[in-house]
């Protein structure tokens, strides 16, 4: 018992003695948690928020009805969206498409969900602006608006072939995609299912999910033959790419994360053993009065972990309130706390600043006590 | 004396100013991988990116009015074409070095014996194009769509007979790789023989189409020399304020807006200048691809420059850190130069000058080591070498130095103000 609170008040009064040199020392460690904590935070959520920056690419999963039928019924659709990984869908556009007559001109029409189509294809630029929903306003492609001579703020009238009636609808915002959106009239669902009488039908669905090639592979294979007159196809051009340049961000992440990592530790390191390299005296000293090499080294050990034991403690949460800086200023969002990558970084910080001094200590102990303390 | 003294400091104390030297190497190199990384990841990611496809579309002016929409023939069908020796003229605007690849197409309805009808699309695979400068161009639908997955071959361009066939397209037709297509192009009577060379998967509209070299289409076509589409593949800076309002009209800008916004490497400034060379084009962006290039190049910079602020910082505080504790450490050596009689400033310039010795070399080593650490970076991740950035040098000199010099204050204070007597003493 008082072995251990001698032990124990050693230990505290070489950290308290020497205020000056431990806060140094302290600091070091501290600056290596930082880093560990933060980096390490940061590639485990990288290419979670990255994956949610490519969905800006627009939809990744298209919905298609079974073999040559035109439509599909939407309940199937939405049941298979049902059937996705929950929370990873950003957005399922539903769009029925046919052909109208706008001044007697054959135009393609596209029945759809705005508030959908804003989710799953955000690179839209619309002049004007979006129909407010049930407003029953259209979005002209840019290529059907040059012909037509159409701005916004104008009627269009539409003739549905079969139907005598003509509709008129105003025209609320041009799209401008660069694409083949660009040849479409865009009108509300329910509004074009009316006009051609396809009550609750769709003719394709882009769905936009945050999930790789692999996973979403893995579904399309678990859903096959359930999918009640749906087949589901990857737009491969977007998966693969994005499997691709996803693969190439984390590695870069990666090799940063090693890099600074070691480097930092290094420097960790050599601050530790400065500081202890400079008490070769007092351990000269303790051995002349007879005190045992393992006694020397544990109590170093003990100190060199009280203080990273501190440092670590203090280097984590900075470094974790580092990563949410970087994440809410790169992604605008928060970073969810990871307890393992805590302890991992704090377990890391205790170990090298033991070994730090572990070192230092052993050549120190190697030596004659008469030869350190006369000074050389 | 100074220098005899500097000297022997630096001699004796060989362990102690090599700890110095490594802790400013390793700071340094760290400095210099990650301002290097930094500094090309822009232009990295931004090729990698590329695998997006094209993110230009320069079609027939004509044709981009009266266009036939998914099967509805326009009106008046006085269908317009480019030429094809303009194509090779993309590669000469202001940001030719920006161009990666290109490809033109024109595509044709065919029909095969039993009556389907197939789209046929002439196109260069891989194609070497002389270049007015006098280089030689490899352009083509390989380079521009990596995404295709190919089972077989891709198609020779000088092989006339060579066909790729989309995977939709086969499984209907019952094709493999060494089977014969015998699709009738244009107005032929015989139906042309085609071997398919190849089957691709796209995961897109190609997939029900048929590819085969240009000059085979063009002559069925009677279009010898002329071009549907071309398809552009460009490195763009991302889309600010100034690229928006150009984009709705380059004649709304002032003079010096203007210049700024056709010297930047902005997607519609590149279309503005390929509609410049090319005859009778338009050139338009394709939003999806290069809206959310720009939208995650951005985000890229901004990570990279926040993780190089944080292992700045780190590297900063390291170097001050240990500066700190070895001088601390020579406190008695100090205390018998002040007890012989140096003055504060004398005992300063010393400390200064060992710190400054050992800096120096540590900083150049430190630097050379961190090219290596950007090339690793740049190698294992992009397979490209990073671009070693003359900027680079000037900026991790001023660093270390105000590092070095701010680290070694609060002990330069410790030893002007320490008492000979009480270190000597030992306390």
């Amino acid at each position: 018992m008082t072995k251990y609170s001698l032990y124990g008040k050693m230990v505290l009064y070489a950290l308290l003695r020497r205020r000056s040199r431990m806060v140094v020392a302290l600091l070091a460690v501290a600056i290596g948690a930082t880093v560990l904590s933060g980096l390490v935070t940061l590639y485990y959520d990288v290419p979670r928020q990255m994956g949610r920056e490519f969905r800006s690419y627009g939809a990744n999963l298209l919905l298609l009805p079974d073999g040559d039928n035109q439509v599909m019924p939407e309940q199937a659709v939405q049941l298979a969206a049902g059937s996705l990984p929950q929370g990873k869908v950003i957005g399922m556009a539903p769009y029925l498409y046919d052909r109208v007559l706008i001044n007697s001109q054959p135009i393609m029409a596209a029945g759809t969900d705005f508030a959908a189509v804003k989710k799953v294809s955000p690179y839209w630029q619309i002049t004007g602006q979006w129909p407010a929903p049930g407003s029953g306003g259209a979005v002209v492609g840019a290529e059907v608006a040059e012909l037509l001579r159409l701005k916004p703020g104008q009627t269009v009238t539409i003739t549905v072939p079969g139907a005598e009636q003509e509709k008129k609808l105003p025209v609320a915002g041009i799209v401008h995609t660069g694409g083949s959106e660009e040849d479409f009239i865009f009108v509300e669902l329910p509004l074009l299912q009316q006009w051609l009488g396809k009550p609750g039908l769709v003719s394709v669905a882009q769905v936009s999910v945050q999930a790789g090639e692999g996973e979403l592979t893995a579904w399309m294979q678990q859903t096959a033959g359930t999918g009640g007159g749906i087949t589901p196809r990857l737009v491969k051009q977007l998966t693969q790419s994005e499997g691709l340049v996803l693969g190439k961000l984390q590695a870069l992440v990666y090799l940063v994360t090693l890099i600074v990592l070691l480097l930092t530790l290094i420097c960790v390191a050599t601050t530790m053993m400065a500081v202890v390299t400079e008490r070769r005296k007092e351990i000269g000293l303790k051995k002349a009065l007879g005190a045992e090499n393992r006694s020397i080294v544990l109590e170093f050990l003990g100190e060199g972990m009280v203080l990273g034991g501190l440092g670590g403690l203090l280097g984590t949460g900075c470094g974790f309130y580092f990563a949410q800086v970087v994440s809410l200023q790169v992604f605008a969002r928060p970073i969810s706390f990871q307890p393992l990558i805590a302890l991992a970084a704090f377990g890391a910080a205790v170990a090298v600043a033991g070994l730090a001094c572990l070192i230092p200590v052993r050549m120190a102990t190697g030596v004659e006590p008469a030869t350190v303390l006369r000074g050389e | 004396m100074f220098w005899r003294m500097l000297q022997g400091a630096l001699v004796r104390q060989r362990r102690r100013m090599f700890m110095m030297a490594l802790t400013i190497a390793l700071g340094v190199s760290l400095t210099t991988a990650m301002l290097n990384v930094m500094l090309d990841v822009g232009d990295k990611v931004n090729r990698e990116l590329k695998t997006y496809g094209a993110n230009i579309m320069v079609t027939p002016r004509a044709a981009s009015v009266v266009k036939d929409l998914y099967g509805v023939e326009a009106a008046g069908g006085g269908n317009q074409y480019l030429q094809e020796a303009d194509v090779g003229k993309i590669k000469t605007i202001f940001w030719a070095h920006n161009i990666v690849t290109f490809a033109p197409s024109l595509a044709a309805e065919a029909v095969t014996p039993d009556g389907q009808p197939v789209t046929v699309v002439g196109t260069w695979f891989e194609h070497y194009l002389p270049l007015p400068t006098g280089e030689t161009a490899v352009t083509g639908i390989k380079a521009l769509k990596p995404w295709w997955q190919v089972e077989g071959n891709w198609v020779d361009d000088a092989d006339g007979q060579a066909a790729m066939v989309g995977s939709l397209l086969a499984g209907k037709l019952g094709l493999r790789p060494g089977d014969t297509l015998a699709v009738r192009l244009g107005d032929g009577r015989q139906p042309g023989r085609f071997r398919v060379a190849g089957l691709f998967d796209s995961g897109g509209a190609e997939d029900m189409q048929v590819f085969i070299p240009l000059k085979t289409v063009q002559q069925a076509l009677h279009l010898e020399g002329k071009v549907g589409k071309v398809e552009v593949s460009a490195l763009t800076t991302p889309e600010n304020e100034l690229a928006r309002r150009a984009a709705q009209n380059p004649q709304n800008l002032s003079v010096a807006e203007w210049e700024t916004w056709y010297c930047t490497a902005y997607v519609s400034a590149i279309a503005y200048q390929i509609e410049e060379v090319v005859g009778g084009a338009r050139a338009k962006p394709v939003r999806q691809v290069a809206e959310s290039e720009g939208a995650i190049l951005q985000k890229i910079q901004l990570l990279m420059l926040l993780i190089t602020v944080l292992s700045l910082a780190g590297s900063a505080l390291g170097i001050s850190n240990l500066l700190t504790a070895s001088i601390m450490e020579r406190s008695k050596e100090i205390g018998l130069l002040k007890a012989l009689g140096a003055t504060d400033g004398a005992v300063a310039l010393l400390v200064l000058a060992e710190t400054l010795a050992a800096g120096t070399a540590g900083g150049i080593a430190g630097y050379f080591a961190g090219l290596g650490f950007a090339q690793i970076i740049g190698w294992s991740v992009f397979g490209a070498a990073v671009a070693a950035k003359g900027m680079v040098i000037p900026l991790v000199m001023v660093l270390v130095a105000l590092v070095t010099l701010a680290g070694s204050l609060p002990a330069m204070r410790m030893l002007l103000v320490l008492r000979p007597a009480e270190v000597l003493h030992g306390r």
